[in-house]
């Protein structure tokens, strides 16, 4: 049994999600100590719970441990099997969260298997559905499964209520080739507003067109009429030849919407100057493909504390090579060698 | 899933009509706290009991719906509780205590919670009550809106657990058990005895005295320090602030004729001749307080009458009265006899024994508690200290000499902590520069070993009446003086005497050397009897503790 210290790299709930997904794609059983060792309330949270519970469904996996507070954790999974799944996750976590752990196992399974999730779908503290949708998800579908999401309805925090379906047909992940992104093809700011002034998303997207010289063409505003809780969210999407990203900000009371503009803009444009397919969101999701591929190679920029997590969560699973090289101050190329 | 069974987490709460109110969307971007409760990343509820007035449905149902979307694993099961005007506590009490009694509560499969941020304050306190009683046993929970960050983006805030066993806080479990060692302490006087037996007692009575208003009876020998031990606990009682009126003291020997009564219970003006005012008495006196009737055993059969409808009804009459007053007080009694004796001699009322015989403690005498005596030594020089105005010292070789002689059998103590606290503050008197040497103590030595011897001459019987002192003195008046000589000798033998055997035995030496006497202890015991006497009165060693 794989023994993982769960204090070590971001020390935080990323560690247990990739080792669960990686324990169903591979087969091997670990065991984690230290489970959020160090943060103000140690041990496994109810975010936490819910992805070892969906990923124990999916694995038919024997758990102990699994209670709220535990600092250790053994998970065996004893038989991966593909289906129809529906977890509802309520917004103490994110659904998109739960997908990300049990998906690479479903996405390698021996049949296709749907999944139907509730909760928050748009939660400040992951990935929210757009970027699932518009950048990760066209490149496992690069990279052979073919995976598609649905939104069927907005899910913001705290009042959670959203919802949205994937289907999964599986094959084999074949390596990838990312090393440019090519040229701009469209770029689009969205600012969505649920029940909250209209004009919070008008200001937002005056302070993007500000900070990123996009056109008015590039801007427009969603308004949802109906939806369980307020909300707003910004996304701004840059498509290019090869590369879909997507960089988000959230509405907060509190915080000026010009602001929350400038968080989303801020790093659209760090993106941008420096000329890398990859931004900081996709890379560590990318990074465990390409290991399950076992092979491949990409540009990004500097690896943070997320994707140093996953490289050393990796070798307790999988014999693969990681190589990162420093292209420039700003460029970093990424390769995996099985 | 994990095979350990974890206890379901269980919340009752009522539903906070103002607070948890909201029903459009945004309100969503008010804190709720019985939503918040729920949404808690680190506390999850697998059951919601929520408890609302029926005029409250609507939003019973809207929370009971958003619960459900933020926190599918919770149930919420509704409840409604018949109150219609929330700041009545007793109508508020009434139906919380009647959802409690019917709640089938199961400790060891769910863990309850009292969540008591909502609801008006009425409602508070009546939750607080049936955690604090029991009758929901569960610990508290309150929840707090959010700071910061949390707030901006419409976070569950926080929560808290409040237990209300307070043993179970680790800094005043510490302090509870600071203030019984000094209570523990304080009824010692400061003294570290060591005596096991005497410490146990000691922390019994500490135990009564924090948690009983009952009577308390002390028993021991003379001298043995029952007024003292009294005085002390008042002094605990009034320092836990739970006697809020004086200590009264009496020596029921001292009472005679009319005047017992009028002490006692006072008297109205021209109840008797002589009595130009009125005199409200020493149980009056003793309102809100203590009143240490030593020598209980001496009271008169009027006054143990009416003591005892004293201590029943808090009520009685005063001499010459027809009004009866009122008095609440804790009795402490003092004896040295037995007064299960006092009672079968029909000398003492039983069912007043029975009414002060709750909590007894019987004092051992100063010889049961050799180990006892180098402490008190100390405390005895320290009091002596203070009665001369100077500071009395005894070197360690005097120390030893006297404490060689005080523990071994020679030495009676049969005026116990008295005799002690005299041989003491003799040494100190005559000591030169308050130095107690060797040669003072053995000039202390002389002096005890005359008076114990004295105290056990015939001649001499006298000189220490213990006829008096163990038939009490009405009765010893009434004796010959044929017979009170020969009584007086009969007592002596028995208190130096370890059992009755033995004092018939020496008694009756003679005839036991001529064989004529084969059973000297019954001979003993027939020869008491006539005096109403037993062994236990006797030997000076009082009643064993009793009840």
């Amino acid at each position: 049994m794989v023994r993982i210290d769960g204090s070590k790299g971001e020390g935080g709930g990323q560690v247990l999600r990739t080792s669960l997904a990686l324990s169903l794609v591979t087969g091997t059983p670990f065991q984690m100590v230290n489970i959020r060792a160090g943060r103000q309330k140690p041990g496994l949270l109810r975010q936490h719970l819910t992805a070892v519970k969906a990923a124990a469904e999916v694995g038919a996996a024997e758990v102990t441990g699994a209670e709220l507070g535990s600092r250790e954790l053994t998970f065996k999974p004893r038989a991966l099997s593909a289906g129809n799944y529906s977890f509802a996750v309520g917004t103490a976590g994110s659904a998109t969260l739960v997908l990300q752990t049990v998906l690479p196992a479903l996405m390698l399974a021996s049949g296709p298997s749907t999944l139907m999730l509730e909760g928050g779908t748009h939660n400040p503290a992951a990935p929210p559905f757009d970027f699932l949708e518009k950048a990760y998800l066209p490149l496992v579908r690069r990279m052979g499964p073919k995976v598609e999401a649905v939104l069927e309805r907005y899910g913001f925090f705290p009042a959670g209520g959203g919802k949205f379906r994937v289907s999964v047909e599986p094959a084999p992940l074949r390596p990838l080739t990312l090393l440019e992104r090519g040229a701009v093809k469209r770029r689009q700011a969205t600012a969505l507003i649920a029940q909250l002034p209209f004009d919070v998303a008008k200001r937002e997207l005056a302070a993007v067109e500000r900070v990123l010289k996009w056109k008015p063409t590039e801007l427009r505003t969603e308004e949802l009429k109906r939806s369980t809780g307020p909300g707003n969210v910004l996304w701004l999407e840059v498509e290019s030849e090869h590369v879909t990203e997507v960089f988000t900000a959230f509405g907060e009371r509190g915080v000026r919407a010009e602001e929350v503009a400038e968080r989303a803009a801020g790093a659209a444009r760090r993106y941008l100057e420096a000329e890398v397919p990859v931004g900081e969101n996709l890379c560590d999701q990318l990074l465990l493909l390409l290991a399950l591929a076992k092979g491949g190679t990409f540009r990004t920029l500097p690896l943070d504390g997320h994707s140093e997590t996953q490289l050393h969560t990796f070798s307790n699973f999988l014999d693969v090579k990681v190589d990162v090289r420093e292209v420039s101050p700003e460029v970093r190329e990424v390769e995996v060698r099985g | 899933m994990a095979k350990a069974q974890r206890r379901k987490t269980v919340v009752i709460g009522m539903l906070g009509t103002t607070i948890d109110q909201g029903q459009g969307p945004r309100r969503w971007e008010r804190w709720r706290p019985t939503v918040a409760l729920c949404q808690q990343e680190d506390l999850l509820v697998d059951r919601l009991e929520l408890l609302y007035p029926a005029s409250a449905t609507l939003l019973a149902a809207t929370v009971t719906e958003d619960i459900h979307q933020v926190s599918p694993d919770t149930q919420v099961r509704g409840a409604v509780v018949d109150i219609r005007n929330p700041w009545d506590l007793e109508q508020v009490y009434g139906a919380l205590l009647d959802y409690a009694r019917a709640y089938p509560f199961q400790p060891e499969q769910e863990d309850y919670l009292v969540h008591i941020t909502t609801g008006t304050h009425i409602a508070q306190i009546s939750m607080f009550l049936l955690v604090e009683s029991r009758h929901i046993p569960a610990r508290l929970v309150q929840t707090s809106p959010p700071v910061g960050r949390d707030k901006g983006l419409g976070g569950g805030g926080s929560y808290t657990l409040i237990d209300l066993d307070l043993s179970k806080y680790d800094k005043l479990a510490a302090r509870f058990q600071q203030e019984q060692r000094e209570g523990l302490s304080s009824l010692k006087a400061g003294i570290d005895t060591l005596n096991p037996a005497f410490n146990r007692l000691i922390e019994r009575i500490e135990q009564v005295a924090s948690h009983s208003r009952a009577p308390l009876l002390i028993t021991g020998p003379t001298g043995a320090g029952k007024s003292q031990l009294a005085r002390r606990i008042y002094a605990l009682k009034k320092a836990r602030r739970q006697v809020s009126g004086p200590f009264v003291d009496l020596n029921c020997a001292t009472l005679r004729g009319d005047g017992a009564m009028s002490a006692l219970f006072g008297h109205v003006r021209g109840a008797f001749t002589g009595a130009l005012s009125d005199r409200p008495g020493l149980l009056r006196q003793a309102n809100g307080g203590v009143l240490f009737l030593d020598e209980i055993g001496e009271l008169g059969a009027d006054e143990q009458a009416m003591l005892l409808r004293a201590l029943e009804d808090k009520r009685f009459l005063p001499v010459g009265s027809d009004k009866e007053v009122a008095s609440d007080f804790q009795l402490i009694a003092g004896t040295n006899r037995d007064l299960q004796v006092e009672v079968e001699r029909g000398r003492f009322r039983e069912d007043l024994l029975a009414r002060i015989n709750l909590w007894t403690f019987r004092l051992p005498a100063l010889r049961e508690r050799p180990e006892d005596l180098p402490p008190n030594l100390l405390y005895e020089l320290d009091q002596a200290s203070q009665a001369l105005g100077q500071r009395v010292t005894m070197n360690k070789e005097a120390q030893e000499h006297f404490l060689r002689f005080a523990t071994s059998p020679e030495a009676r103590w049969s005026g116990n902590f008295r005799d002690l606290n005299a041989a003491v503050l003799r040494m100190a008197t005559l000591a030169s520069g308050g130095r107690i040497t060797r040669e003072d103590v053995d000039e202390e030595l002389v002096r005890l070993r005359a008076q114990w011897t004295r105290s056990t001459s015939p001649a001499a019987a006298g000189a220490v009446d213990l006829v008096a002192e163990v038939l009490g003195s009405e009765l010893a008046a009434e004796l010959d003086r044929f017979d009170r000589v020969q009584l007086a000798d009969v007592i002596s033998v028995c208190r130096q005497a370890r059992s009755l055997s033995e004092a018939g035995r020496v008694l009756f030496a003679q005839s036991r050397a001529r064989k004529q006497s084969t059973n000297d202890a019954d001979r003993l015991r027939k020869y008491l009897t006539r005096f109403g006497l037993g062994w236990d009165d006797v030997s000076g060693r009082g009643a064993t503790e009793a009840a």
